[in-house]
């Protein structure tokens, strides 16, 4: 039985981890950009950015899942209720419901890529402004200030907020199973409906124990790698 | 002609207006020592040479060529600004290190940006560099690991690394204890004469007097008093002059 539950569990897990992983690899890149975009010159764009993310901090990433999940073809039938009817929205109407794990996945990367953003951005303006004033004095362009000057000072910054948050992320996974796709919670919960076991509940800790200890391990790696600067 | 000459600088922020008119030019070779009280727009001055600020009115002027005019629309033009600034250096009163760099790097990254000496040219100027500043030993050495004097000298280095014809220092040694202070100084002293232009700011009024060509006093935005040290230390014709070189004889 311990087999079972075992295999059962990982192939759960494979599903969590997958969602891990993919918001990881679109949601930092992404949140680096909205970071600009709240950071900008350029009030037109500053000022959408924050509303932005004020409104995906501000509400349940729950929430978000489910507006992403049954959003867009609710948009579509009540457009065409309305009687608008072109490609887009025809083609939305036929949409009942979004792909889950797509849905998840659209989700968790808009959710965490706010967050990574305010994070970047906490570490970008601490950098104290004498550093790009250096840069510029010898002449560099604002790029090469960014890159050879700040981007490792700031990332030395961030390390300690932004493993917090994606050791959150292993967790958050956890709710993709509010509309039903198939990770490890859900995967356990089927023990209890099929055989009426609940210990497979308690022994996916041990899964994001392992992988949560992992990425300290990582983390600290990492964090005593840039121990050879101050700043 | 003058390697240096700045002609009727402005610069307001907002409303205040900090510098009032500032002229002064600076033959090849000589030191400049700008003293004053707090507040009067020394900084300012200097961050308006290297167009960390953008100067409202004036000219600036180098071996004759026009580099900036206050008057026209386009200063800000940003590459052009960027290739203009290569004539100023600019040592900084907190030193502004790179802290992920090793003394070395922290000389020769413009250099290596630039890309118009070979890695070999680079590294050997480096070298020289930090030999000049008394640094040789402490090439791989990062700044975190470095004493404050040390860290100005580093950054006296990498400020000499292209080659500025005017070099100026804000207050190198005001971020320093006062024992560290000397070797800083006795750096900037034996540029003199390896004709290097420079401007200092300092209030270390010993240093001026002995190194220094040149001295303005400035007060409230405006040169209050220029001449050689002799005329302004010892014989002040304005009063507001006197007034603050007592002061600053008094805090001792
Ligand atoms: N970015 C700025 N915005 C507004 N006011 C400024 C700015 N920079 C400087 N000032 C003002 O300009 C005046 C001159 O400042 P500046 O730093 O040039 O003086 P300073 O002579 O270098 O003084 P100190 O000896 O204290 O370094 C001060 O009154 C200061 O408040
Ligand atoms: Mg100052």
């Amino acid at each position: 039985m311990f087999i079972t539950v075992t295999n059962s569990l990982l192939e759960g897990f494979w599903v969590s981890f997958k969602i891990f992983g993919f918001t990881l690899f679109f949601a930092l890149p992404l949140g680096l950009l909205i970071s600009f975009g709240s950071m900008s010159r350029f009030k037109v764009l500053r000022f959408p950015t924050k509303i932005f993310v004020w409104i995906i901090r501000g509400t349940p990433l729950m929430l978000q899942l489910i507006t992403i999940y049954y959003g867009p073809g609710l948009v579509g039938k009540w457009a065409a209720s309305l009687g608008v009817s072109n490609f887009f929205i025809n083609w939305l109407a036929t949409w009942s419901v979004m792909d889950r794990f797509n849905a998840v996945i659209i989700a968790f990367i808009i959710n965490y890529a706010c967050y990574f953003s305010e994070i970047f951005r906490g570490g970008i303006e601490s950098i104290p402004r004498g550093q790009y004033e250096a840069g510029q004095v010898l002449g560099m362009t604002k790029t090469q200030i960014f890159f050879k000057v700040v981007l490792l000072q700031v990332l030395k910054r961030i390390i300690p907020p932004m493993s917090n948050e994606i050791i959150t992320l292993v967790k958050d996974t956890s709710l993709a199973r509010t509309i039903a796709v198939y990770e490890i919670i859900w995967s356990a919960q089927e023990f209890i409906k099929s055989k009426g076991l609940l210990w497979p509940l308690f022994y996916t800790a041990a899964f994001y124990l392992l992988f949560c200890g992992l990425l300290t391990i990582l983390f600290n790696y990492i964090e005593k790698k840039l121990d050879y600067f101050k700043g | 002609m003058a390697l240096l000459e700045v002609k009727g600088i402005c610069k307001n922020f907002g409303r205040t207006e900090v510098l009032k008119g500032i002229d002064f030019s600076l033959e090849k070779g000589e030191v400049l020592a700008i003293i004053g009280s707090s507040g009067s727009g020394k900084t300012t001055l200097l961050r308006c040479l290297n167009f960390l600020e953008y100067a409202d009115e004036g000219t600036i002027s180098v071996n004759g060529n026009i580099l900036f005019d206050g008057a026209l629309p386009e200063k800000k033009n940003l590459a052009d600004i960027r290739n203009k600034r290569l004539h100023f250096g600019l040592v900084f009163q907190s030193f502004n290190l790179f802290p992920q760099y090793n003394c070395l790097d922290n000389v020769t990254l413009a250099l290596k940006l630039q890309k118009k000496l070979s890695q070999e040219e680079i590294k050997e100027r480096g070298l020289r560099l930090l030999d000049r500043v008394g640094l040789s030993d402490k090439i791989e050495n990062y700044p975190c690991q470095l004493s404050g004097g040390q860290q100005q000298r580093v950054a006296i280095a990498r400020a000499l690394a292209l080659s500025p014809d005017v070099l100026c220092f804000d207050e190198p040694t005001s971020a320093l204890d006062p024992e560290l202070t000397g070797e800083v100084l006795k750096v900037i002293r034996g540029l003199k004469g390896q004709d290097s232009t420079m401007i200092v700011v300092t209030h270390e009024m010993e240093f001026a007097k002995n190194v220094a060509d040149k001295v303005i006093f400035m007060a409230d935005g405006v040169i209050a008093e220029m001449g050689t040290p002799e005329d302004v230390f010892d014989r002040p014709k304005n009063p507001k002059t006197a007034a603050f070189l007592n002061k600053s004889l008094e805090s001792f």
